[in-house]
């Protein structure tokens, strides 16, 4: 052709994000074993605030989705977006700023968690400064994207393209709701909203993490790296845009399936559970359009390990995306949630369709970008079986031990008593599968390990070429043609593919979130619900802070099993004053909202200096820092403040006095231990005074005889 | 059973039925333009990935 233009793909910035998805995917799987052991071993938390298990759940799920995950993410689509547009990314530098920026988030977010810093929303547990880093870097991928898009030579965008622009733009959507907050300091935030609000909001963003961080980039990765591997198109380019639109659609209202049985009003729960099932129809799709691409070429997949890598991948995904519509049923989510199920089937997704779609990925793009062969096949065939298998030894005793556990927790005898009323019968019945489990990631883990040595023995082999050159004819710009319709038009116009999916996608976020901020009705208020004391308010914050959340829930749902177990059932009007909310989502230990007058304070003192003392066999780690620190009261009269102009009915000037009122209350507290011969020297300052006010607190407001319900 | 699950619809809320009938308004008309879109276009979309010049000399195949 007369007019072809040459030009050089980036290579060199796919490389740095391989790299940096294979080095925090070694950091945070390592994370997840060290987590997994510590169940079975709680010596393993080494008695060391940093090293306990609540503040390290957090870290290996952040790492995991955020810097693995998202690090794959970012090499698949500057790989495959440059030569989808037949174009070089717009700019180096912000390339490289993305880079940058996005590991320099990772690397805050690996000190901040252990240190204990942590909004305690899951997946968007970082504190504020790095939500406004996220946000920055975020906008800087978002311009280079679209600025590559908009210079690119090919006129249409390949549906791989449009399942990019949807991530960017709900991601930047669910970042922004799920993170208003007012800082109390550079550490600490008050949460904008509270209670049943807050955990819807936090659920539409945390279901949709799922949605539009883990599979709606890792389908556009799908849709690209597998014709690839395979040498051939994608079984229905048709299905793929259906397979696009329904998904991006029925995905965003799918969250508040996290949230059944709780004090979510109903309504809001059918929605959930309906789009939910719904989900199996797109996502079948995408799952039998995948696979349906290998159709003629299933010999090579016998001798192909990225082919291999790709099956299991998709095939996890579509078992994935079956599940959790079935998870979503009420009678079925009524048994499973809270257990181990759930923690096996986000396994499933994470292990099975991002951990080996990443691997395929980067066995294909390895010898290409270092024009090399693999070092290897044979290694990553044994990478597959092993990975295939530490799958399959991780997820199994889980769902035996969610199930199991389920079970006993709601069994009762023929008098009508709990047979299991003691938690943690529950717990060490279902210890050896914990084992299994552990042992499982560990092989996962080594198959992992394999593939870091054969791709930096390709590496080393190899010269990285970075800059590719390319050459394609510059774009034509077509005339509108008569006939021509509506989807050819936007597949040739970014913006609005991008405005089409935000509308879509606000569609499902507006008529869900926004009658629960409007509506009053929809929380009924309780008159005896009131704020926390200023001691409990800090107690709240080292509950936060030691990562609690991540065993225990807040949450007594409306069964019998939970109302013998654990109490009166919760009810929204009691949250009001929970900013954020803390009803959790895995009950490793039982339901603390209740526990409130439960036991005495020297049991939790007792307790929490080693659980093993009060309860032989507890898997709970010890906290003996709390007995060490000094409570911190500098910020306690800014986060009244805060939660004043949030409208919690704190007298007016209360902030000038809440430190008064603070030892006032911590001196009972300490007079209460000392009765029961717990004596220390300068008792009523420590920590763990606070905690303890904060835990004799929870859930006693309702235990007033007089409670009362009104309807405002 | 069939029973419960009437007399819960009676209750159902608009925001049920603004989301069922949205939803299948989109969904129709992707289903319908999709349909509607001509073979040579769909044929060159699917194969766009295909179209470029990163394969590379090496194979696997070679190698296993």
């Amino acid at each position: 052709m007369a007019n072809m233009e040459t030009f050089y793909y980036d290579n060199k910035i796919v490389r740095n994000f391989a790299i940096a998805t294979i080095a925090f995917g070694v950091i945070g799987m390592l994370v997840g074993i060290l987590i997994a052991f510590q169940l079975v071993f709680p010596v393993l938390n080494f008695d060391t605030s940093f090293l306990t298990y609540g503040r390290l759940r957090p870290l290996h799920t952040n790492a995991v989705i955020f810097a693995f995950v998202g690090n794959g993410i970012f090499t698949g689509v500057y790989y495959s977006l440059q030569r989808l547009l037949k174009t070089r990314m717009y700019s180096d530098l912000l390339s490289s700023l993305h880079f940058w920026g996005w590991q320099l988030i990772i690397l805050s977010a690996a000190v901040s968690l252990p240190l204990g810093l942590t909004s305690s929303k899951e997946y968007a547990e970082l504190i504020w400064p790095i939500d406004l880093a996220i946000a920055v870097v975020w906008i800087i991928f978002g311009i280079n994207m679209f600025m590559t898009i908009i210079k690119r030579r090919e006129q249409h965008l390949y549906v791989a393209i449009w399942f990019y622009i949807a991530t960017w733009v709900t991601v930047t959507v669910l970042h922004v709701f799920n993170n208003l907050q007012i800082p109390v300091n550079f550490f600490h935030a008050t949460n904008v909203f509270a209670g049943v609000q807050d955990a819807l909001i936090q659920w539409w963003y945390g279901h949709n993490a799922v949605a539009f961080f883990l599979t709606t980039p890792y389908l556009g990765l799908m849709y690209y790296f597998m014709p690839k591997a395979a040498n051939r198109p994608v079984y229905s380019y048709k299905l793929s845009i259906i397979h696009f639109w329904a998904l991006i659609f029925i995905y965003i209202w799918a969250g508040p399936h996290h949230l059944l049985y709780t004090s979510l009003p109903d309504w809001a729960q059918s929605l959930g559970t309906v789009f939910s099932i719904m989900l199996i129809a797109p996502s079948w799709g995408g799952m039998l359009n995948g696979l349906l691409t290998l159709r003629g070429v299933w010999d090579k997949v016998r001798v192909d390990p990225v082919l291999k890598f790709f099956v299991v991948a998709v095939t996890a995904y579509g078992m994935a995306t079956l599940e959790g519509p079935l998870l979503s049923v009420k009678s079925l989510n009524a048994i499973t949630h809270y257990t181990d199920w759930t923690v096996g089937h986000v396994h499933v997704g994470a292990l099975g369709w991002n951990g080996m779609l990443t691997f395929g990925m980067l066995y294909w793009l390895f010898p290409r970008l270092f024009n090399t062969p693999l070092h290897s096949v044979k290694l990553a065939n044994y990478h597959f079986w092993i990975g295939t298998l530490g799958i399959l030894f991780y997820a199994i005793p889980l769902y035996w031990a969610g199930w199991t556990q389920s079970l006993m927790w709601k069994q009762f005898s023929p008098d009508g008593f709990l047979v299991y009323g003691n938690f943690l019968e529950t717990v060490t019945q279902i210890l050896p599968m914990y084992r299994i489990r552990a042992i499982g990631g560990t092989i996962y883990y080594v198959g992992f390990l394999i593939m870091v040595y054969n791709l930096w023995k390709t590496a080393a082999a190899g010269k990285l070429i970075a800059n590719q050159e390319a050459s394609s004819p510059p774009r034509e710009e077509h005339a509108v043609h008569t006939g021509e319709y509506w989807h050819k038009w936007i597949e040739r116009k970014p913006i609005q593919m991008l405005v089409v999916s935000a509308v879509l996608i606000l569609i499902g976020g507006i008529v869900e979130i926004i009658p629960m901020l409007m509506i009053d009705n929809n929380i009924p208020r309780i008159a005896s619900v009131k704020p926390y004391t200023p001691l409990e308010l800090e107690g709240r914050d080292i509950y936060i802070r030691e990562g609690c959340v991540g065993c225990h829930s807040q949450m007594v749902r409306p069964f019998r099993s939970e109302t013998e177990r654990y109490g009166e059932y919760s009810k929204s009007g009691e949250f009001i004053y929970d900013r954020p909310f803390l009803w959790g989502s895995k009950r490793t230990g039982p339901d603390l909202h209740r526990v409130g007058g439960k036991y005495s304070d020297s049991w939790h003192y007792n307790h929490m200096w080693d659980p093993e003392s009060m309860a032989a066999g507890s898997i709970m780690p010890r906290y003996p820092w709390l007995f060490e620190n000094d409570l911190s009261t500098k910020y306690t009269a800014a986060k009244i403040k805060n939660l004043q102009m949030l409208n919690t009915p704190y007298p007016d000037n209360y902030a000038d006095k809440a430190v008064s009122d603070l030892e006032a209350q911590a001196k009972k507290v300490a007079s209460n231990l000392e009765k029961d011969n717990i004596k220390m020297e300068g008792l009523e300052k420590k920590e763990i005074i606070a905690l303890i006010a904060y835990l004799q607190r929870l859930g006693t407001d309702v235990k007033v005889e007089s409670s009362e319900v009104i309807k405002k | 059973m069939a029973k419960y699950i009437l007399e819960s619809a009676g209750n159902i809320n608009w925001m049920a039925l603004f989301a069922l009938i949205t939803f299948m308004t989109v969904f129709l008309l992707v289903v319908f333009m999709v349909f509607m879109d001509n073979k040579a276009f769909i044929k060159r979309m699917e194969n766009l990935p295909l179209d470029t010049e990163d394969d590379m000399p090496t194979s696997f195949s070679k190698h296993s």
